[in-house]
């Protein structure tokens, strides 16, 4: 039971990274490969500004979520943007994007790793986590505000997409981009507060796992980046309750690895995961049915 | 001349490595399959080269042709598996292929060394081989860019449907790239492990995938032409930019974003278009001249 708290807690982390990659390659069509740098780097500034002053549990999350979000619609203004306008289609934009992602994601790295000299860093906050026993179990109050913000987010993104004006109008751009602009849909602008929420999303997962774990290697983020694709494409590209499921099967999984003690094996589940699901359901189990070119 | 080769010569044996490298993801790319494939190749070619030599006492030839066999073998079962899948998905399928051949490497005990690596698989092999081997390869993927061949696998590139009506067996040309990426990966593996002695785990990772990707992307990817000018590049970029020294990394994320907005046929691709651009120009000046003569 202990071991499927931990799982819960190790879901809802990833579900919160997941969910701002989901929330991007769904709709906008955007494999951003920069959203575990950014994921880093919320964190990372929070703890240049822990260092200098104390600050409470909120003070640090919001700091990192701004900064996620700057960060995010930075890349999408000055990176993804004019790729996009300087490519002939989604299809010939996608490997530039890939790459432009990869360029713009080792520029926080190597000025995180420089500061830090690649060795873990935690914040300097007032905040201190409690242990309390439910029924028999442990559980930190960092854990819980986890799994209780993971929850929340994504269920209310699940349910934003599918109800709101603006989740229909994003939903439109993930199906046809071109007819959802000719029908009045602000591309653009739409694409780049997308963005900032998805970095937002990254940078209180970032703040979260920091305060969970009490400290994050600079490198974290970029294994984060493969997980949540293997969760993405889990779930069906496109499908936010699939993104949720995901996460926690991911999580499930590995905590499982774990506990059998096969230790060594557990980055292997992630891409074992991709690999059998992209062969026996390429479309992931929740995702639409794309129309495939030979 | 002499004492400038003396003084690098590891750079020279690293760029012609790297362009192996990046080759057996080119190759793929230009018959339009997204995929990472030649790095795992890259990590069984050197664990295939390493462990023929250290545990069954081969020499240094039949190593690397046993590590490049296997490499080959390898991706080319992944190919006939992953064949149905497309674009991204086909990228993070065979990223998640040279993932796996490294998490192998760490679990398979006394046969691949565990986390540690393998060590002392030195091999002889000098400059000129290198060079020699490169050169074979160079000239078979010339062969595969010039009249017929070439302008079918651009078909099968830019136009599946086309080149089906066409009557070329396009899954056939797909598995080929699968293959021969298979080889010149598991190549470039065997060549660098036995060079270097030794392969661990932490090397197959997805930084190489990033370096032999950057290399093609900022060269070009329609020729190896393109990945000669990449994998130079990027070996010579950190010893060209000691000058900002701590801000090198930056640097490079600053030149890999900025080609991919940029460059998007690479600097090849830029050259030959000013090229043409340029015939183009005196071909008019030509014409015009060769007008007012007459009139």
């Amino acid at each position: 039971m202990q071991d499927l708290l931990n799982a819960a807690t190790l879901g809802s982390i990833y579900l919160l990274f997941a969910l701002g990659m989901a929330l991007v390659w769904g709709t906008i069509g955007i494999l951003n490969f920069a959203h575990g740098a950014t994921f880093m780097f919320s964190a990372f500034v929070g703890h240049m500004v822990s260092k200098e002053t104390e600050l409470p549990f909120l003070g640090v999350i919001g700091i990192s979520v701004l900064v996620g979000a700057v960060i995010s619609s930075l890349t999408q203004l000055l990176a993804f943007q004019p790729i996009l306008k300087r490519s002939k289609s989604q299809h010939a934009a996608e490997m530039r994007i890939l790459i432009g992602g990869i360029g713009v994601a080792a520029i926080p790295l190597a000025l995180a790793q420089r500061e830090t000299r690649s060795s873990p860093f935690g914040f300097n906050s007032s905040y201190k986590s409690e242990v309390f026993e439910v029924f028999g179990l442990r559980l930190t109050t960092t854990s819980a505000i986890i799994i209780v913000a993971g929850l929340a987010i994504g269920i209310g993104l699940t349910v934003w997409l599918r109800r709101s004006r603006q989740g229909l109008a994003l939903r439109a751009i993930g199906v046809d981009a071109e007819t959802s602009a000719g029908m009045g849909v602000n591309r653009p602008l739409l694409a780049f507060s997308t963005m900032a929420v998805a970095g937002g999303l990254a940078g209180l997962a970032g703040a979260l796992l920091t305060f969970h774990l009490g400290a994050i290697a600079p490198e974290t983020g970029d294994q984060l980046v493969i997980k949540a694709f293997a969760i993405i494409v889990l779930g069906g590209l496109g499908s936010m309750l699939g993104t949720v499921i995901g996460a926690y099967v991911l999580a499930g999984a590995e905590t499982f690895v774990l506990v059998m003690n096969w230790g060594t094996w557990v980055d292997a589940v992630s891409f074992g995961l991709i690999f059998l699901i992209l062969l026996a359901r390429p479309q992931g189990l929740l995702g639409r049915k794309e129309v495939r070119r030979t | 001349m002499s004492d400038w080769y003396y003084m690098n010569v590891v750079l020279i044996q690293t760029t012609l490595t790297t362009l192996l490298l990046a080759l057996s993801i080119q190759v793929p790319l230009r018959f339009g399959v997204f995929s990472f494939a030649g790095v795992g190749a890259f990590g069984v070619g050197g664990y295939g080269a390493a462990m023929a030599m250290v545990h069954l006492e081969w020499s240094t030839w039949p190593a690397v042709l046993a590590g490049t066999l296997a490499a080959g073998a390898a991706v080319l079962v992944l190919g006939l598996v992953v064949q149905q899948l497309s674009g991204l998905y086909m990228g993070m399928a065979t990223i998640a292929f040279t993932l796996i051949v490294s998490v192998v490497a760490v679990n398979g005990g006394d046969a691949t060394g565990g986390a540690g690596g393998l060590y002392g698989a030195l091999g002889e092999i000098t400059m000129t081989h290198i060079v020699l081997v490169v050169l074979a390869v160079v000239a078979l993927l010339q062969w595969t860019e010039m009249k017929g061949l070439g302008r079918r696998i651009d078909t099968v590139r830019e136009d599946p449907e086309l080149a089906n009506a066409l009557g070329i067996n396009i899954a056939g040309y797909r598995r080929m790239s699968f293959l021969v990426s298979g080889l010149i990966g598991g190549l470039a593996g065997a060549l660098t492990t036995l060079l270097r002695s030794t392969i661990t785990p932490a090397e197959v990772n997805f930084h190489l995938v990033i370096v032999a990707l950057t290399a093609i992307v900022v060269g070009g990817s329609r020729s190896w032409i393109g990945a000669m000018i990449g994998a130079v590049i990027f070996v010579w970029l950190p010893t060209v930019l000691s000058f900002v020294e701590e801000w090198e990394k930056v640097a490079y994320g600053f030149i890999v974003a900025a080609a991919a907005i940029y460059l998007p046929t690479g600097v090849l691709g830029v050259a030959k278009d000013s090229w043409h651009r340029f015939r183009t120009r005196e071909e008019r000046a030509r014409i015009a001249a060769a007008l007012q003569e007459t009139s």
